[in-house]
């Protein structure tokens, strides 16, 4: 065993050695493998990043009412008699001054000029009552105040106003004939909602011409498990052409598809790139072996077996990649991580998120990047401890 | 001049050549005022010890390297006043090279191997393969035609190597140890055709050499020494 | 034999090592043919839209309605050839996930617009301006759904409900059409106005946007003027824009497609070009011998050169070719699948041509190092002779 372990190092040993020999073809392997694994990690972190935003945006104990097949809240309308069946629904939380803890929603898009490419975008203009910002979790004013019941005043998330143009504290906005003043900026903990404009709802609703309907109802729950009691009150009342799900399940839902395309988007990318990195890394080892058919001749003239000719010629060609794999993670966590972009979401509005790379994608990367060298290795390698002992000794 | 006749129409007259190499700041002079005259239907062995600049003779004479002074005439043509192209045109129409180690391409095959110098003439496809058959003739290796190098033996890629020199009809062959890397009995085959060669065909030899019984073959053998001819004429 | 066959001979000298470089460039190429069909297919609507079309909005938002009232204002104003209205439906058959692109238009003035786009037999022309409760269903959502014409189908909402309370209308399908140019997108519904207006609940009398063609590109400026000039300051604002400009907007709101599609494919590109280049530099120059020898024979440095960069453009026409059929074989088969997101997904003819010119360009670049290696290559040194 021993003698087995110091033979396959002594082979190895020689194989790294040589390495300059064959720098340009190396290196050219390591950054292929590096590129692939940096465009997986791209795509990961993306579809990470964006999955995070929007499905860590809804809790449990939150329930989310919307017009039945609406899927998203842009499609959804919501009558005031169903909004009042809503709020006596069983389930819900009643606040210290006894009343349920709900608020109707409407949500609307409104045009801003994105800052980095100057384009036209939609952004989502919330109505949200009283107990709004109480639904949500870790809402703070991080600059101005709170908006004024009944005024023309609106407050903008912290994404939405370093993402786009035009929402900075203080500034006036026109939508619809009517002037908004931007009174406060508020953080929502790098939730989705930072993506949105909030206004007064009575305001929005006679503005818009929306009066007597929301689009959605928002309600703390007694417990997450409550939402079984309110849905089964809902669909029991044929009033309420409504769908009753846990606000994290609405947004799990809204992100999945997105998450999913870009996921799906990058994994064959990534895949079809490590095959054309694979014939790279083939042609390395190949060449490896061929150049090295001497030593591995003379060591094995000398009583060294085959197989740490084997072992020697896959741990060259393991190593080559692992190097790739962690060039391509360290690129993508210098290029991408924290990087931010925003798309839209399934409302038709902007959806501000970071790529997020995480330990768990860099796995995904690196074990890429050593599979690309596993089986770029394993064919020369198998050459290596085939080689006629003479015709590596005499060419 | 060293020369045995005083010729009228000489296939290679050399005057005055200079020939040096620089190696990392040292500089190797080959030739200094080297003179040589060589006519038309001759078959010269040239001996010599390494160094000795016979292969360098070679090389200038083909025309694959440069002289540094004086006047090198070959085949009718001042190669020394000759441009890389000029000299690779005529390099395609007037020497046939054989080398020690045949360097035939080994992803061809014998007849394509000798049909390479005609891929530079403007001969069509049916006179070409005709050319190939009988060069391939000529050298004992028409049934050979589709062998590859790697299928045949030493004497049959060097008889090869000699059809692909004579293909395109020139008047000159420059042979480098031709045999050098043969045994004794293949080797006489190859030098007899070269004998033929030179005395049914017409054909200019000159053959570098080491080997006594090589140089038997040629009509006359040349010694070079430090770049110098020391001795003329030992074989008629 | 000619200068291809000894350029074929030396490219498969070593058949292992070709074979793996006519891979890496199949894949390359076929990423290149399937992002750039998956590109060009979404901004499809910036190609598809001539110049002289032009879109009018709420100035709010595209998802803000217009009164229908403006329909026919702005159809007064001089400049406007033809025009109709769009109203979202936001249908889905059977179960919300089956998406149904459905619009409520003014099925006369709608055709009209889109006889460039689309074919409509006479009958079936005739048949939508009849039938009150008819739709026209492009080919492509015919085949998707496997109706027919004249059967009756319920297209539910996701917006609207009718008055009874139900999501869902029911439709005739009175006639299909078909692409007049591959750019256009048959997987649509269309619905006449006054019916949904009617049987609607809410959002009575609102429209979501008008379409319309211009005389002429020159009165586009005017045309936009009169039309933003005659709303501003009521209660509906408009903004008024090219389609194509809208296309665009709308398409990048998705973020920068193109840039994630240059990035990879350059990725892709870059790492191929490394490894084909690399090794084109070693079998180069585990030729020098051989090509000492075709000099010798006469060959010239030019002709050299010509040899090793059609070797190498040889190569990446072999490795590049198959990477399109590959392309091609995936986007036919994943159209269907992806229909409602990238509806006109093809590979189109100067996308094959673009990536058979990048062969070329790539077959040069890599070969580029070693020909000039290869040319400038001295006998005397190749063979060893000095």
């Amino acid at each position: 065993m021993r003698s087995i372990m110091l033979q396959i190092l002594a082979v190895t040993v020689i194989n790294l050695k040589s390495l300059p020999q064959r720098l340009w073809l190396s290196l050219a392997t390591v950054i292929a493998v590096g590129l692939v694994v940096t465009v997986l990690l791209a795509f990961l972190s993306m579809a990470n990043g964006f999955r995070r935003t929007i499905a860590d945006s809804g809790a449990e104990d939150i329930a989310v009412v919307l017009r039945s097949g609406a899927v998203s809240e842009i499609n959804s309308v919501v009558l005031r008699d169903q909004v009042r069946l809503i709020e006596d629904g069983p389930g819900i939380a009643k606040g210290s001054d006894g009343k349920p803890q709900t608020s109707g929603e409407l949500y609307l898009t409104v045009n801003g000029i994105k800052r980095s490419t100057g384009t036209k975008a939609s952004l989502p203009l919330r109505g949200l009552g009283p107990q709004g910002p109480g639904l949500r979790r870790g809402v703070v004013m991080i600059a101005g105040r709170m908006f004024n019941p009944g005024s023309n005043e609106i407050i903008v998330g912290r994404a939405l106003g370093k993402e786009f143009e035009g929402f900075e504290l203080g500034r006036t906005v026109a939508f619809n004939n009517t002037r908004w003043t931007v009174v406060g900026i508020f953080a929502a903990d790098g939730s989705v909602f930072e993506s949105e404009i909030w206004a007064d709802l009575p305001v929005l609703q006679s503005l818009f011409k929306r009066t007597g309907a929301v689009q959605t109802v928002r309600a703390r729950l007694t417990s997450p498990a409550a939402i079984e009691t309110l849905r089964a009150y809902s669909d029991n009342d044929p009033r309420l052409k409504l769908d009753v799900m846990s606000e994290a399940a609405y947004f799990a839902q809204q992100a999945s598809n997105t998450s999913d395309l870009i996921q799906k988007l990058g994994w064959p990318l990534a895949i079809a790139m490590a095959f054309g990195s694979l014939a790279g890394a083939l042609n390395t080892m190949y060449s490896s072996v061929a150049a090295r058919a001497t030593e591995i001749a003379t060591l094995r003239a000398i009583g060294f077996g085959g197989f740490s000719a084997f072992v020697g010629t896959l741990v060259e060609s393991l190593i080559l990649a692992a190097i790739g794999g962690v060039i391509g993670a360290a690129a993508t966590y210098l290029v991408f991580d924290g990087f931010t972009a925003s798309t839209m979401g399934a409302s038709f509005s902007q959806v501000v998120f970071n790529f997020q790379l995480s330990p768990r994608l860099i796995g995904q990367g690196l074990l890429l990047a050593l599979a690309v060298g596993l089986f770029g290795g394993l064919f020369p390698a198998l050459r290596a401890a085939r080689m006629p002992i003479v015709a590596g000794l005499y060419g | 001049m060293l020369s045995p006749t005083d010729p009228i129409d000489p296939m290679i007259d050399i005057v005055d050549l200079c020939k040096r190499f620089t190696k990392g700041k040292e500089t190797i002079t080959i030739f200094d005022g080297l003179n040589l005259a060589i006519p038309r239907g001759d078959f010269v062995a040239v001996m010599g010890p390494s160094g000795s600049g016979k292969t360098t003779l070679l090389n200038l004479l083909g025309g694959i390297d440069r002289s540094d002074a004086g006047e090198i005439e070959v085949a009718g043509e001042r190669l020394d006043r000759l441009s890389e192209s000029e000299l690779s045109r005529w390099r395609a129409s007037h020497i046939g090279f054989i080398f020690q180690f045949y360097n035939l391409m080994p992803m061809l095959t014998a007849a394509q191997n000798v049909e390479l110098p005609l891929l530079l003439t403007r001969l069509g496809r049916k006179e070409r393969r005709q050319r190939v058959e009988t060069a391939l003739g000529v050298v004992g290796l028409a049934d050979r035609v589709k062998h590859y190098p790697k299928e045949m033996s030493g004497g049959q890629q060097q008889r090869v190597a000699i059809a692909r020199a004579i293909v395109s009809d020139p008047a000159l062959l420059l042979c480098d140890e031709p045999t050098g890397d043969l045994d004794r009995t293949t080797a006489d085959e190859v030098l007899s055709i070269l004998q033929v060669l030179n005395r049914d065909l017409g054909k200019t030899i000159v053959m570098v050499t080491h080997d006594p019984a090589a140089a038997q073959y040629a009509k006359r053998s040349l010694h070079l020494d430090k770049g110098h001819f020391i001795e003329k004429e030992l074989v008629a | 034999m000619n200068d291809l066959v000894l350029i074929r001979k030396n490219l498969f000298r070593r058949k292992l090592r070709a074979i793996l470089m006519m891979v890496s460039i199949l894949i390359a190429f076929a990423i290149f043919g399937v992002l750039a069909s998956f590109e060009r297919a979404f901004n499809a609507g910036q190609d598809r839209a001539t110049p002289d079309r032009l879109v009018v909005l709420n100035k709010i938002n595209f998802t803000q309605p217009l009164p229908i009232s403006y329909y026919n204002r702005v159809a007064a104003i001089d400049g406007v050839a033809q025009i109709t209205h769009f109203s979202w439906f936001g249908g889905y058959y059977q179960e919300p996930r089956n998406f149904i692109a459905a619009f409520a238009v003014d099925p006369e003035n709608w055709m009209k617009l889109r006889d460039s786009d689309y074919v409509f037999a006479p009958e079936v022309r005739a048949a939508f301006i009849r039938e009150r409760t008819g739709v026209l269903v492009g080919a492509r959502m015919m085949e998707k759904w496997g109706w027919k014409v004249g059967d009756h189908i319920p297209i539910s909402s996701s917006i609207w409900s009718q008055r009874s309370g139900s999501h869902a209308w029911d439709f005739i399908i009175v006639g299909s059409f078909t692409a007049r140019i591959p750019q256009a997108d048959t997987n649509v519904m269309l619905m006449g106005y006054d019916y949904f207006n009617e049987t609607r609940s809410f959002g009575k009398d609102l429209i979501n946007w008008l379409a319309l063609r211009t005389t002429s590109v020159a009165a586009n400026e005017r045309v936009i003027d009169a039309i933003d000039g005659m709303f501003a300051n009521s209660p509906y604002e408009t903004t008024t824009d090219s389609e194509k400009a809208f296309n665009k907007a709308f398409a990048a709101q998705l973020g920068n497609v193109a840039l994630i599609v240059e990035l990879v494919v350059g990725a892709a590109f870059l790492t191929i070009l490394m490894i084909v280049g690399n090794t084109m530099v070693m079998t180069v120059r585990e030729r020098t011998r051989e090509i000492g020898v075709l000099k010798t024979l006469g060959f010239s440095g030019g002709r050299i050169l010509r040899m090793v960069l059609g070797e190498s453009i040889l190569l990446a026409l072999l490795g590049g070719l198959p990477g399109l059929g590959v392309a091609l074989l995936l986007i036919t088969r994943v159209r269907d699948s992806l229909m409602s997101f990238v509806p006109t997904l093809s590979l189109y003819p100067d996308i094959a041509a673009a990536a058979v010119g990048l062969m070329v360009v790539f077959g040069i670049i890599t070969g580029l190092v070693p020909a000039l290696n290869a040319m400038r290559l001295n006998i005397v040194t190749a063979l060893g002779r000095s």
